[in-house]
């Protein structure tokens, strides 16, 4: 398919630009190394790895995914090397890449995730880091992004230390994600990302067990679409910080209902499992939809949305 | 239990990433059923098939369905050769176990499925005097290419082994109607010998009877390969070891991309230290020296 080159698929997120909107998500692309042979990296918007923690973990017990109807539970449990041994060994792959690279990282404390920021300071390869406020599958993973008081501290925290910029990942597992949006951009967020998975559970009721080893997981794939939509929605009329939408993300409408819904670019997490070249087809036809809408650039039609549309 | 270490750094653990990979859409050729509640599916897809594996394996999808929504990890059954000689398919062997393959059972020549390809490591090429490859239930369908691969019958991407002195498969089943390709593998040249759980079919016992036997007549020589239900595959490998007879063993975790993104299939994976770590049975696996492997 050929590209419409009349079509500005740029992305202002704070200080971070992209060429394009189309991003996967963290945990689920790997290191980016593991898909180098199925997709060009080169034409992603950006790639983000898989959170990193200051200390190297294990990971949770299996059975770390199940499938449900129309999507999977997972509580992999931030299985990670650590950031040492990710600065060694993944980020010399970064650097030789063309792609924007987003750094997903995640502390116990707020000290940690300040700690970790202060680590990536200036290492070349990275053009901004998430933080991972939202993990529901460790303990203490979404208190920073439950409470609007904490998720100030610890996005302000990293703000006054990194030196790239900073987008916070909400959780959907809140009764008000406007507050936390708007905390989130007050304290200096250059973008919002949402929603990380929705806490779920599956049971073997003949063993009277859950199925997955941590007992519970978090929700991911086209069940959790109209939630995630929703969330990106109440997000865009609570605060002006740019919104990268996630949740169940698989396809080409599916990008661009989340732009009018207010997200200014789109994270394509658990698709990459089951479609692995799913975001290549999404490129492919990015610039007609776009100009389906009368619009020339991704920017115009981002928020467009109106509720109770007028009367014919 | 020891303290884990974790390892999924790509600098030392060398994992076997999908850079050869290809995702089509194929239609389906055939969807023959084999035994009770087993199928044997196959597409055309030269090039995957040009450089698959024994050991390796695909994924398949039910194309554009949501629901079930991932693929499902096949193994290598064998390859598709056309009247010219060509490489043009592969086959894959499947039980219906719940949702995805009851529904696949029920796709017919023509129907299209979502494939990607080949995965994983591999058996091990290594020569040996005498191949014992034990299966446990639908863990027979990787030893249909390597018997012919280790009989000298065909030949599967680039690799070329030495012929085996010998090739034995121990197959176990729960019942007669589960076993599926006996004639086919017998007519591969194979030494074949079957238990079931009930008696109905050849030694009345289990798999692990007829690799003591087996073994006990050899004097304890050549390798062993196995795969089967994780119980089965433990008791194979503590006999193994018990007779000092190398052993690999083909793991089957719930897995979710098979591309090595998603972590979710991760094996206890013994270290040198004697800690042991997650590693992901789809890139740093399927294949696995069985003594390293903490069931």
């Amino acid at each position: 398919m050929t590209a419409s080159p009349e079509i500005d698929l740029s992305v202002e997120l704070g200080r971070l630009r992209l060429a394009n909107p189309i991003l996967v998500a963290s945990g689920t692309f790997g290191y980016a190394r593991e898909m180098a042979g199925i997709v060009d990296l080169g034409r992603l918007g950006g790639i983000l790895p898989k959170t990193i923690t200051q200390q190297p973990r294990p990971g949770n017990a299996p059975w770390r995914t199940i499938e449900t109807t129309g999507g999977m539970l997972n509580s992999i449990g931030l299985d990670n090397d650590g950031i040492e041994a990710f600065v060694a060994h993944h980020l010399p792959y970064f650097v030789t890449l063309t792609t924007p690279i987003i750094v997903s990282i995640a502390g116990k404390t707020e000290d940690e995730f300040v700690e970790m920021a202060r680590r990536l300071r200036d290492l070349p390869g990275i053009a901004a880091l998430e933080l991972n406020v939202s993990c529901p599958n460790v303990s203490a993973g979404t208190d920073f992004g439950k409470d609007p008081v904490k998720c100030h501290h610890v996005v302000a925290g990293v703000r006054a230390v990194a030196t790239q910029p900073v987008i916070a990942k909400l959780t959907p597992n809140v009764s008000d994600i406007g507050t936390l949006a708007k905390a989130a951009g007050e304290a200096g967020a250059d973008a919002i990302s949402l929603i990380n998975t929705v806490l779920g559970m599956a049971v073997d009721w003949k063993k009277r067990r859950p199925l997955l080893g941590n007992g519970m997981g978090g929700l991911s794939g086209p069940a959790i679409k109209p939630i995630a939509l929703r969330m990106v929605y109440q997000a865009a009329q609570a605060t002006r910080t740019p919104l990268i939408g996630i949740g169940g993300i698989a396809t080409l409408d599916d990008c661009m209902e989340f732009f009018v819904a207010g997200a200014s670019a789109v994270q394509i997490g658990t698709a990459n499992f089951y479609n692995p070249t799913c975001t290549m087809t999404i490129l492919d036809g990015l610039p007609g939809a776009i100009a389906s809408l009368g619009a020339k650039s991704l920017h115009e039609i981002v928020g467009t949305l109106t509720l109770n549309p007028p009367k014919c | 239990m020891t303290a884990p270490v974790t390892s999924h750094d790509a600098s030392h653990a060398q994992p076997h990433f999908a850079d050869g990979c290809q995702f089509a859409k194929v239609t389906v050729a055939a969807n023959d059923r084999l035994a009770r509640d087993t199928y044997r599916l196959r597409v055309t897809f030269p090039g995957l098939a040009r450089r698959i594996v024994p050991g390796q394996f695909v994924m398949v999808r039910l194309a554009g369905l949501n629901d079930p929504l991932l693929g499902r990890p096949l193994a290598l059954y064998d390859t598709v050769v056309d009247a010219a000689g060509q490489v043009t398919g592969v086959e894959v062997v499947y039980r219906v176990m719940g949702k995805a393959t009851a529904r696949l059972s029920q796709y017919q020549a023509g129907q299209s499925v979502e494939l990607w390809g080949p995965l994983g490591n591999a058996f091990s090429p290594a020569a040996t005097e005498h191949l014992i490859m034990v299966a446990g239930g639908i863990g027979h369908t990787p030893f249909m290419a390597l018997a012919k691969e280790f009989l000298g019958v065909r030949s599967y991407g680039q690799r070329r082994v030495e012929r085996a002195g010998r090739v034995t498969l121990c197959y176990g089943e729960r019942s007669a109607e589960y076993f599926a390709a006996v004639d086919a593998f017998r007519a591969t040249g194979l030494d074949v010998r079957l238990s079931s759980d009930d008696g109905s079919l050849g030694h009345h016992g289990r798999v692990t009877d007829l690799l003591r036997q087996v073994l006990d007549e050899n004097g304890n020589r050549g390798r062993v390969v196995c795969c089967g239900p994780e119980v089965m595959m433990a008791a194979v490998a503590r006999l193994a070891a018990e007779r000092s007879v190398p052993c690999q063993v083909s793991l089957e975790t719930p897995m979710a991309c098979g591309l090595g993104i998603c972590f979710s299939c991760v094996a206890k994976v013994r270290q040198a230290d004697g800690t042991y770590d997650y590693k992901r049975t789809c890139v740093e696996g399927p294949i696995f020296d069985a003594e390293k492997i903490e069931f």
